[in-house]
């Protein structure tokens, strides 16, 4: 019975490590309240649940130096952004579903009705926001901290301040965990009215975007540049490869001070007779 | 007992599990406004899985019709301090809690006594058994902080069962009552197949028994009357279909983030359960001590059950205590896996909010907790922690077979001989101590005490 429960023990600690490697790349995968994750080649997206406006999506990037990590390049958040004057969070019902490699997520009330699709390619992320009529649109998109913005930096704008109107958005940021410098794009399918950027510490921390429009899509992409030697470094995303080696030494170490429990256990009683 | 009582009542005000006692809370308010809280819990899991398109559930009230009815008196005392407004709003995970003080503290101190009392009331009867096991569980850091800091209701299932047990070859229609009391959270459902094999044959007993039993469950049956959907939904289809975890080796799952996939595999978890009763029933059906009988199900069930809570030792912590061949230090893994799943200041929500420095503190320690969580280093000791907690669990599981292995080989010569040669031996000792409580039972059982059987 002991080791029947020792290898049943083990072997489900393998569980994580098996969906991690087999069944979790490449498909939407829903958890927890009503988060969604997806897990592709290169990019991790997360669409976090109904009770939470934060990372809506939220776009991070696995370095081909260290894939199990995962960086973020950008968050959009919908506590911050607004259709038509109403807040994505709080004025809207939401439903989210699935659907292949694109994630549907219809914010409706009354008299708006909108989809946000975030679909995840190899190469990068697509955020659509398409409705049947035309829409006025505040996006916020969070990062701590980008330290360029189209080549502008804290230098150049200590305060919040317009940029030239583009479809195009380049950032750069650091990543001290890894040691590393990162870029990321952004690239819209239509011209905004106006794109802000807003300081924060030693970067910014946020890009304002507004746009009049019955769609647009918002391309984000990033790659990630090691400076010097690179470390391995631990993330939670190891604990699959972690908990089968936890599993064995609590088990291992449950048979021997059994072991040893019998064995005096057999002294004491022959000692006795 | 008196000094129990009044570590507890000068705990309980100041601390609480915000989920657990907003849950219990919200749903007082509710049934003494007539409220259905199973359509309530229902249209909320429903709103969640239409948002979400994910076979989410709403965690709310998913308990026994009666239990609510024990804090009802007490959220009805609050509110003659605190008025009709409500003085905790929300706290649902992942929402904090809004505290309103300074009724706040009074409302939490008056919700936890139907769970102070039951706390009590194990504590006096052990100590008509015991007095150093009434200790034990008195002052056990565990039960304390599972009951009046957390405000968890575990310990009301284990004044009931603990009396079922008590009451069971004296009194079947009273233990029938106690052990549906004991349903108030479900888990204690392994043991109904263990009642009825034992008393199968002696139909008069299992007659009373499941009258007593049937008693307690008449709410149910008129829940699923009026609203057969909802119960259902929230007492079945949530309570069997929830993803495996707790204080067991199954929280691996918390890392694998894929609710289909969870769930499925969860399955494997209640077709353990099921054959580890199935296999326990021929060897604890029949003969063998009913403690052990009783101990052994649960063990088995919180072993490969799929969800282990750490309260959940709670409604078993004064068998174990009874039994001699179990452990009282299992409590250890669940109270240190408490600490490492949630941290202290969350259950200090009621000082920490009362300031806005406090409240400051709690952020900033709340930061640091949430990057240390999000990194993974705590999952590792939880990890650990329960399948330390479920070997520990299997050693006492073993111990009982062992200890009771041995004793059918007696009984099956000479079993009637061997337990009143136990019972003489031990008896004198024992009901001397047992005085006060056998008269409660007496009295509640309208029999008078019969010598040297009680227990088994």
């Amino acid at each position: 019975m002991t080791a029947f429960l020792a290898i049943y023990i083990i072997s489900l600690s393998f569980v994580p490590l098996v969906h991690d490697t087999l069944l979790s790349r490449n498909a939407w995968l829903g958890y927890g309240t009503g988060a969604y994750a997806y897990q592709g080649q290169n990019y991790f997206v997360l669409f976090n649940d109904p009770y939470d406006g934060s990372s809506k999506p939220h776009v991070q990037i696995n370095p081909t130096f260290a894939p199990n990590d995962r960086i973020p390049i950008i968050e959009f958040s919908d506590w911050t952004s607004y259709v038509d004057g109403f807040n994505f969070f709080n004025d809207f019902n939401v439903t989210i579903r699935p659907a292949g490699q694109t994630l549907d997520v219809t914010y409706s009330r009354p008299d708006i009705l909108l989809h946000k699709f975030v679909t995840a390619n190899p190469n990068n992320i697509t955020v659509e926001m398409v409705s049947d009529k035309e829409f006025t649109a505040h996006l916020e998109l969070w990062r701590w901290v980008m330290t360029s913005v189209n080549g502008m930096t804290i230098k150049d704008t200590p305060k919040p301040t317009q940029i030239p109107i583009t479809t195009q958005i380049e950032f750069t940021f650091q990543e001290d965990s890894l040691q590393s410098t990162g870029t990321g794009e952004i690239v819209l399918s239509r011209v905004p009215v106006q794109i802000m950027i807003w300081p924060f510490e030693n970067g910014f921390n946020k890009i304002t975007i507004d746009f009049v429009n019955s769609e647009m899509s918002l391309t984000v992409s990033g790659t990630m540049t090691p400076v010097g030697r690179t470390y391995p470094t631990w993330n939670y995303w190891d604990l699959p490869y972690v908990l089968p080696v936890v599993a064995i030494l609590v088990v291992a170490a449950y048979l021997l001070v059994d072991k040893r429990g019998k064995k005096n256990k057999d002294r004491a009683s022959r000692s006795s007779r | 007992m008196l000094l129990a009582l009044a570590v507890r009542l000068a705990i309980a005000p100041f601390f609480m599990h915000a989920g657990d006692v907003g849950t219990i809370y919200e749903s007082s308010a509710m049934a003494l406004n007539g409220g259905n809280l199973y359509d309530f819990v229902y249209a909320k899991t429903l709103q969640m899985q239409q948002a979400t398109g994910l076979p989410v559930f709403f965690e709310g009230y998913a308990y026994h019709p009666l239990l609510i009815y024990f804090f009802v008196p007490f959220y009805w005392l609050s509110t003659l301090f605190a008025g009709q407004y409500p003085v905790m709003i929300d706290g649902h995970y992942p929402s904090l809690p809004i505290l309103v003080y300074p009724w706040a503290p009074i409302m939490l101190l008056l919700i936890k006594i139907p769970i102070i009392l039951a706390d009590v009331a194990v504590v006096y009867i052990l100590a008509g058994i015991d007095t150093r096991k009434a200790e034990i569980y008195a002052f056990c850091p565990y039960v304390v902080f599972i009951s009046v800091v957390w405000g968890m209701l575990d310990a009301i299932v284990a004044i009931f069962l603990l009396t079922s047990y008590l009451t069971f070859s004296r009194n079947s229609l009273l233990s029938g009552i106690l052990y549906g009391l004991s349903l108030m959270k479900l888990y204690t459902i392994v043991l109904l197949p263990l009642f009825v094999v034992r008393l199968f044959g002696k139909w008069k007993e299992m007659l009373q028994f499941m009258g007593g039993l049937a008693l307690t469950v008449l709410p149910v049956a008129y829940f699923l009357i009026v609203s057969p959907t909802s119960i259902w939904n929230v007492l079945v289809t949530f309570q069997g279909g929830r993803i495996m975890g707790g204080v067991n080796f199954y929280n691996f799952i918390w890392v694998v983030q894929d609710i289909h996939f969870d769930l499925g595999i969860s399955m494997i978890a209640n077709i353990m359960l099921l054959v580890s009763i199935v296999l326990l029933l021929p060897k604890f059906g029949r003969k063998g001590p009913l403690l052990e009988a009783i101990l052994a199900f649960m063990l088995a069930s919180f072993l490969f059950g799929k969800v282990l809570n750490e309260q959940f030792l709670v409604s078993i912590f004064p068998l174990i205590l009874l039994c001699k061949e179990c452990d009282s230090r299992l409590w250890v893994a669940p109270f240190a896996f408490i600490f490492l799943r949630s941290p202290f200041y969350y259950f200090a929500l009621p000082i920490l909010w009362a300031s806005p420095i406090f409240y400051n503190s709690y952020l900033q320690a709340d930061t640091v907790w949430r990057q240390v969580q999000a990194a993974g280093y705590l999952q590792i000791p939880m990890y650990a922690v329960g399948i330390g907690f479920s070997l520990l669990l299997f050693w006492n599981l073993l111990r009982i077979l062992d200890s009771t292995s041995a004793l059918t080989d007696v009984t099956h010569r000479q079993t009637r001989g061997f337990m009143r040669g136990l019972i003489r031996t031990l008896g004198p000792v024992r009901l001397a101590t047992l005085r006060p409580c056998r008269a409660v039972f007496a009295f509640f059982s309208n029999s008078r005490p019969r010598n040297r059987t009680w227990r088994k």
